[in-house]
């Protein structure tokens, strides 16, 4: 055995159920991490994710129009 | 005005708002006390109630839970509520919040001093508090999640996602952190032991960091820095890569604090790693808030309360750099349990998380109240203070903690170490005498402040404008 091979070698038959609990969680949400990242940066979402740029001064807008009569 | 000051619940946020400031008078304060302590030893009086070892989590849990913790709930009640077009679902709740969060103030305030603690760093209070800790903080998740559900907008904006992130981690790392058997009302002991304990208390430690100190006041940032530049973000879709790749790497992290120790060399190698790759995540979001002011970048000339905002932010990207170089194991055999470390918390906590903190206070004062700040000289004064306190305490820690390191680890020719533990404390001397200096003028600035606050809501209290209310933009 290689010494990375050494450094990478694990005792799967020691694994407890918690350690297979935390194992699987961590690839599902890293799974779920790498969707997302396809999901934000795929160029057909950009219009609809970056329309909420300017919510705040949109809101702001809508504010100042209802309550100060501008 | 009035009508905005009847469709929201802000009188609990001016409560909060105004607590802050006083907080950060208070933990700063004592922070200065026992930095001076540091350097004159004298100054410990042979009182035990005042000692370093008693004020230092006084200090840390003053400017942890009561300056940062109620600027996150004042930041997070306000801006659920704008977001969403609602009030927030029960004001019997968050007055609740209120008075529970300053009791658990008034209880570590108390019982620290007296020595009781239970030893875990950002962890000290006793049982009992952390167990009104756990349900007030419940209490200020379930509002703001419930007036989410109810609010007008069907946006959620992403600065509410970074509260909530905080939120339900911080419940869940405060529970399982501070789980112990009582013995009596004020003693208990971790059900965790050894190596188990040290990695349960640091995945606290640095969580706190991660998201009490960092996803809570990020959160304030997607919020006040496009506010107060009155620009959009400069990229939604970065702020969504932000929050995702924050919150999946941050509960990494904790292991860096163990190198070297009994903790499987794996464990601290995978800390490190990924604190590494949190550079990337880390320094989007700043990059995106900085940019946030592309083609607006002489706001900073005339807007003293941005200024605050966009220093955080160069703050937080240098000490967001900082922390993964002396996460790796190279650095951190340097780096580790010198004054290096309380320089670099200290970039982060003085230079991100209070000046991020204090641009939202003046920002959100002047639209509580509908006025302007009283003398924004004192604003430009105080910005003043605190980047050259923080400058000054930092690179203080800087040189000490770099020193530090060198000395404890030269030999001799012989293997012998070159210099004994005293000496190394000895050549100290001069930078705590810095820090202290560096830490009382960014004191002196919080004090500035709280009375151009204070002075602020006396005045917009004794005279009611609508015009100012108009000149607030509200």
């Amino acid at each position: 055995m290689t010494k990375l091979q050494e450094y990478f070698h694990t005792d799967w038959s020691g694994m407890t159920g918690t350690d297979w609990f935390g194992f699987l969680l961590t690839v599902f949400v890293f799974i779920v991490m790498v969707v997302v990242y396809f999901w934000v940066l795929n160029p057909k979402n950009k219009d609809s994710l970056e329309s909420h740029r300017s919510m705040l001064i949109d809101e702001d807008e809508r504010k100042s129009e209802k309550q100060d009569g501008r | 005005m009035q009508a905005e000051q009847d469709q929201y619940s802000f009188q609990i946020v001016k409560w909060f708002a105004y607590m802050a400031t006083v907080y950060l008078v208070i933990g700063t304060g004592i922070g200065v006390y026992i930095a001076s302590e540091l350097a004159w030893p004298v100054l410990n009086f042979d009182n035990p109630y005042i000692s370093f070892g008693r004020l230092r989590p006084l200090h840390t849990n003053t400017v942890i839970f009561a300056f940062g913790g109620s600027t996150l709930m004042a930041t997070a009640f306000y801006i659920v509520q704008r977001t969403s077009g609602v009030r927030l679902w029960s004001d019997k709740l968050a007055w609740f919040t209120f008075w529970g969060w300053n009791l658990v103030i008034l209880g570590f305030a108390i019982t620290l001093p007296l020595g009781l603690t239970q030893s875990k760093e950002y962890a000290e209070m006793e049982w009992p508090l952390d167990i009104l800790l756990a349900v007030v903080w419940l209490s200020y998740t379930f509002n703001f999640i419930m007036t989410l559900s109810i609010r007008k907008v069907s946006h959620i904006y992403v600065a509410n996602w970074f509260f909530l992130a905080m939120m339900i981690m911080i419940t869940y790392l405060h529970v399982i952190n501070s789980l112990a058997l009582p013995v009596d009302l004020f003693k208990s002991y971790s059900i965790f032991a050894g190596v188990q304990d040290a990695m349960i208390q640091w995945w606290w430690g640095h969580n706190a960091v991660g998201f009490f100190l960092t996803a809570g006041f990020l959160g304030i940032m997607y919020y006040f820095v496009p506010k107060q530049a009155n620009r959009p973000i400069y990229s939604y879709r970065l702020s969504v890569i932000h929050f995702w790749a924050l919150t999946f790497g941050y509960v990494w992290l904790g292991a860096h604090h163990l190198q070297y120790t009994a903790l499987p060399d794996w464990t601290g190698s995978l800390g490190a790693a990924i604190s590494l790759a949190m550079i990337i995540p880390s320094w989007g979001g700043a990059i995106n808030g900085l940019f946030t002011l592309s083609g607006a970048w002489d706001k900073l000339r005339t807007d003293y309360i941005l200024r605050f905002l966009i220093v955080s932010l160069a703050f937080y990207a240098m000490s967001t750099f900082e922390g993964p170089v002396m996460a790796s194991k190279t650095v951190n055999a340097l780096s580790h349990y010198t004054d290096w470390t309380i320089g670099h918390v200290h970039a982060g906590a003085l230079g991100w998380v209070a000046m991020v903190s204090i641009g939202a206070i003046y920002h959100m004062v002047e639209r509580l109240w509908g006025t302007t700040m009283y003398s924004i000289k004192l604003v430009n004064l105080h910005f003043w203070m605190a980047t050259v306190g923080t400058a000054v305490y930092i690179t203080a820690m800087w040189v000490s903690g770099i020193m530090q390191g060198l000395m404890w680890r030269a030999y001799d020719d012989y293997g012998n170490l070159a210099y004994t533990f005293v000496e190394s404390v000895a050549q100290m001397h001069p930078y705590y005498a810095m820090r202290a200096v560096g830490g009382l003028i960014f004191f002196s600035g919080a004090c500035v402040m709280l009375f151009n606050v204070t002075v602020t809501i006396r005045r917009a209290i004794a005279n009611p404008s609508a015009k100012m209310a108009v000149a607030a933009n509200i």
